[in-house]
């Protein structure tokens, strides 16, 4: 074993490598502990981008691979007090649980889609019903893959060497979710704070931290603040364009240019303001959670990491079309060359499959870039303000807990994976 | 003390200053301060109280895929729950430099679960699509009630008129009155009634496709390149045999319920990855291939019944098809398994199989009403033949009929492939 002669001085021997400076006998620091954030965007993108090629490439079965190390990546960025998050979940357990998902959801998606389509033929002389009943039929089951998969993640989470923890608790989870999405759409997302409010409590209640249970204090009341932006400016854009249509008088239209913008920052109002309520009324015993998340940073992450994807898009667009530019007129490109199906008959000499190949390359370039670049300009800072928002008060309560069992859990997030949930993490 | 030493031949001693990480042992959240040693074969933890942890240098692994790659997150093997957080660049190198096995994965113990999981997987995707599914679809098909066939058959019929049509208008019925008689007078000679569940509605789009299909509900449509193409009217009567014979077999009403089922399962196995879509759509292309390709020989055969039945030459079907192969090939290799009919040659053979030993009297339709149907889309488009582009290697492409909407038109007569 080639062990190696001792580190010149300096850098090795600097205790103060990091930015919790502590006493060698000291194992905590009193004061509440503020989260750091090591994500940056070059590394995610070139994760983001390795493993999104092997996705395709794979017809899709890399995705397991990717998951996991996209998540492996974006927990150990987020550091509270220090301590980087661990995911600890493997690829394999979830191939595992997809293909036990699709065993049970194949028969059921196939038969019952199959008879639905009967029936709204014979009944209804057309296929919307079908494909309304589908989705109705599919919602529980959607709330079953969602809770499941958040106790699969939360199985595999860990920070200072302590496993985080759902309690087993679907069914109650299930008909709570149906009930109040019900409402929610009953009263014209009025109700969504209620409902998020209600839903998340169900969750917090049954995380874990080790064996210590987290707890989700406060009330449905404290998320009405943060939906006044959505709720004003929704009544808004609703109210114009009901004027609109019952007046036919064009003076009204500006309002739209007023709802619209104020609708995509009450977006973000409610992001931050809803992250900030429910965080700032969890315990983890006697610890609390603080988060301060800004709503103008949200607007601006948001705002600033379109405009660079659009950027990025429309440069590439740009460079394309100077490269086909140059390509025609290598090849004698006129007007007259291009037959009544739009095919340029001076390419006619190649191969056909040439175009075919270059429009399958370009159709699944544009997917992972735009995948890819999403993560760096949106996923990532977004992560980012979060995390550098949120603190634990109180953490020396956190000392006594102890670590809880393994949740074995087989199916890891199979349904979830099987159903388009299309959930970031 | 040294910060990290090590056996080999000792050169000039550094300043005596330690080096400290954070030590968690995973029984609780207490972070240790710990100062580290290392030895030749040897990780020594240093606990604040003095108790030395040892981690053999070759246990050691680096947390993979971390966010912070500077610093190193180390464990002990992989069941171990005691992490090791060094975030001082410097003492991170030297323990990469050190310990051999660091970046080593998890080794997978579970491949036969997997394999099982995977078996019944794809054992019971294949027996819902490929038994399940169609069983269902076929018995579903004939309870289907005739409205609801018609109106699927409809929404389809003006889809395709639009996807057809150029810039917002869709494509042009042609509904000249002499012609429509003249094929109303074919329809009578073949004389299909008997075994029609519904009556079958025959309508032609003034568009240069050299095809014809079937939709649900007895709509048959033919475009006008098909008649432009054929050379005398029985060719045109036996595509129509043809499609007639989907319209009898409700081919079109089972491809429609069996793509409901078996789409849906599909996505289930391809998830919503970036372009996922298009895998899905040629899986499904190819397990429809299966099934349309015995649907299409099921209307050949019914073509060439229904053809001597009437006294018509069923060869009529061979002759059309054979100057279509001439003219566009066929499909071949690989793309015969997704070509969603058979191959031509076959078809021609069988066409000529029926043909024999028949005895065929009169034309399907007198010359003054083929004359009708070959002008009843206007006089314009008449003299003008199907592009000769094929030269230009592009044609088979230009010219493919897109299906009309993954199993929903159904029984399309495949000049194309």
């Amino acid at each position: 074993m080639p062990a190696r002669i001792g580190k010149p001085a300096g850098g090795a021997a600097n205790p103060d490598g990091d930015n919790n400076i502590r006493t060698p006998d000291a194992t905590m620091a009193f004061a509440d502990l503020t989260t750091d954030y090591k994500g940056a965007k070059g590394a995610i993108f070139r994760l983001a981008l390795a493993t999104g090629i092997r996705t395709v490439l794979t017809a899709g079965f890399y995705r397991f691979w990717m998951k996991t190390r996209m998540r492996r990546y974006y927990w150990s960025a987020i550091r509270p007090g220090g301590m980087p998050l661990e995911y600890v979940g493997r690829p394999t357990e979830k191939l595992l649980g997809f293909l036990t998902a699709v065993v049970f959801l194949a028969f059921y998606i196939g038969i019952v889609n199959l008879i639905l389509m009967f029936f709204s033929f014979s009944l209804f002389e057309g296929n919307t019903p079908a494909y309304a009943v589908s989705v109705v039929g599919i919602t529980p089951l959607i709330f079953f893959a969602q809770y499941r998969a958040r106790r699969y993640v939360l199985a595999r989470t860990r920070w200072r060497g302590i496993r985080f923890g759902l309690e087993p608790g679907v069914a109650g989870f299930v008909w709570r979710s149906l009930l109040h999405w019900g409402l929610t759409v009953l009263t014209a997302g009025l109700y969504w704070p209620v409902k998020t409010y209600w839903l998340e409590k169900y969750r917090t209640d049954r995380t874990f931290y080790g064996e210590q249970r987290m707890h989700q204090g406060g009330s449905w009341r404290m998320l009405i603040k943060p939906m006044l932006h959505l709720y004003l400016s929704a009544a808004l854009l609703a109210g114009t364009i009901g004027m609109l249509i019952a007046t036919e008088d064009p003076r009204f239209a500006p309002l739209i240019f007023i709802a619209v913008p104020w609708f995509f920052f009450g977006l973000a109002a409610w992001k931050a303001g809803s992250f900030r309520a429910l965080t700032n009324t969890k315990t983890i015993g006697e610890a609390r959670l603080k988060a301060s998340p800004r709503t103008g940073r949200i607007v601006g992450i948001y705002a600033g990491g379109w405009a660079a994807m659009g950027g990025i898009f429309i440069a590439a667009g740009i460079g394309v079309s100077i490269l086909f530019g140059i390509i025609f007129a290598a090849t004698g490109f006129a007007l007259e060359n291009i037959d009544e199906d739009g095919y340029l008959t001076t390419l006619g000499n190649l191969p056909a499959f040439v175009p075919i190949l270059f429009g399958i390359i370009t159709y699944f370039a544009i997917f992972i870039f735009w995948g890819v670049l999403k993560e760096v300009f949106i996923t990532l800072p977004v992560a980012q303000h979060f995390a550098e928002t949120t603190e634990i008060e109180n953490p020396q309560a956190l000392l006594g807990i102890k670590q809880r069992a393994r949740d074995e859990f087989a199916e890891a997030e199979g349904f979830a994976d099987a159903l388009p949930l299309g959930d970031a993490f | 003390m040294t910060d990290i030493y090590g056996a080999a031949p000792a050169v000039e001693e550094p300043e005596d200053k330690a080096v400290y990480a954070d030590y968690v042992d995973g029984t609780d959240p207490v972070m240790h301060r710990v100062s580290l040693e290392l030895s030749r074969s040897h990780l020594n933890i240093i606990m604040p109280d003095g108790e030395r942890i040892l981690w053999p240098l070759d246990e050691v692994r680096a947390l993979k895929d971390q966010a912070y790659s500077d610093g190193v997150v180390l464990a002990q093997g992989f069941d171990d729950m005691a992490r090791l957080k060094v975030d001082n660049p410097f003492v991170a190198k030297e323990l990469r430099a050190v310990a051999p096995r660091l970046n080593r994965a998890q080794p997978v113990t579970n491949w036969g679960r997997i394999g099982a999981w995977a078996s019944g997987a794809v054992a019971s995707v294949a027996l819902i699509i490929f038994v399940l599914v169609p069983i269902m679809a076929d018995q579903l098909a004939t309870y289907l009630p005739p409205e609801g066939e018609q109106a699927l058959g409809d929404a389809t019929f003006e889809q395709i008129r639009g996807a057809l049509g150029r810039e917002n208008a869709a494509v042009r019925l042609c509904e000249d009155s002499d012609g429509l008689a003249a094929i109303d007078a074919m329809v009578d000679r073949l004389a299909p009634d008997d075994d029609l569940p519904y009556p079958v509605r025959i309508a032609v789009l003034d568009h240069e496709l050299v095809n014809a299909f079937a939709l649900p509900g007895g709509r048959v449509i033919l475009f006008r390149g098909l008649i432009d193409e054929a050379e005398n009217p029985e060719e045109v009567a036996s595509i129509l045999a043809h499609e007639i014979g989907h319209v009898v077999n409700r081919d079109p009403t089972r491809d429609a319920l069996r793509s409901a089922g078996s789409i849906g399962v599909l996505g289930l196995l391809f998830g919503d990855f970036a372009g996922g879509t298009v895998v899905l759509m040629l899986a499904n292309q190819l397990i429809n291939a299966k099934y349309s390709q015995a649907a299409e020989t099921g209307a050949d055969d019914y073509a060439h019944d229904l053809m001597r039945d009437a006294g018509l030459d069923p060869a009529a079907l061979g002759t059309i098809f054979q100057r279509l192969m001439d003219e566009y090939g066929d499909a071949e290799g690989i793309a015969a398994h997704f070509a969603s009919h058979p191959q031509m040659i076959r078809r021609i053979e069988s066409a000529q199989a029926a043909s024999e030993g028949g005895e065929y009297g009169l034309p399907v339709i007198t010359e003054a009403q083929w004359q009708d149907m070959r002008s009843m889309c206007g006089d314009s488009h008449a003299e003008q033949d199907a592009p000769e582009d094929d030269e230009n290697g592009g044609g088979r492409i230009e010219r493919r009929v897109d299906e009309p909407d993954a199993g929903r038109g159904g029984g399309t007569l495949g000049g194309e492939n």
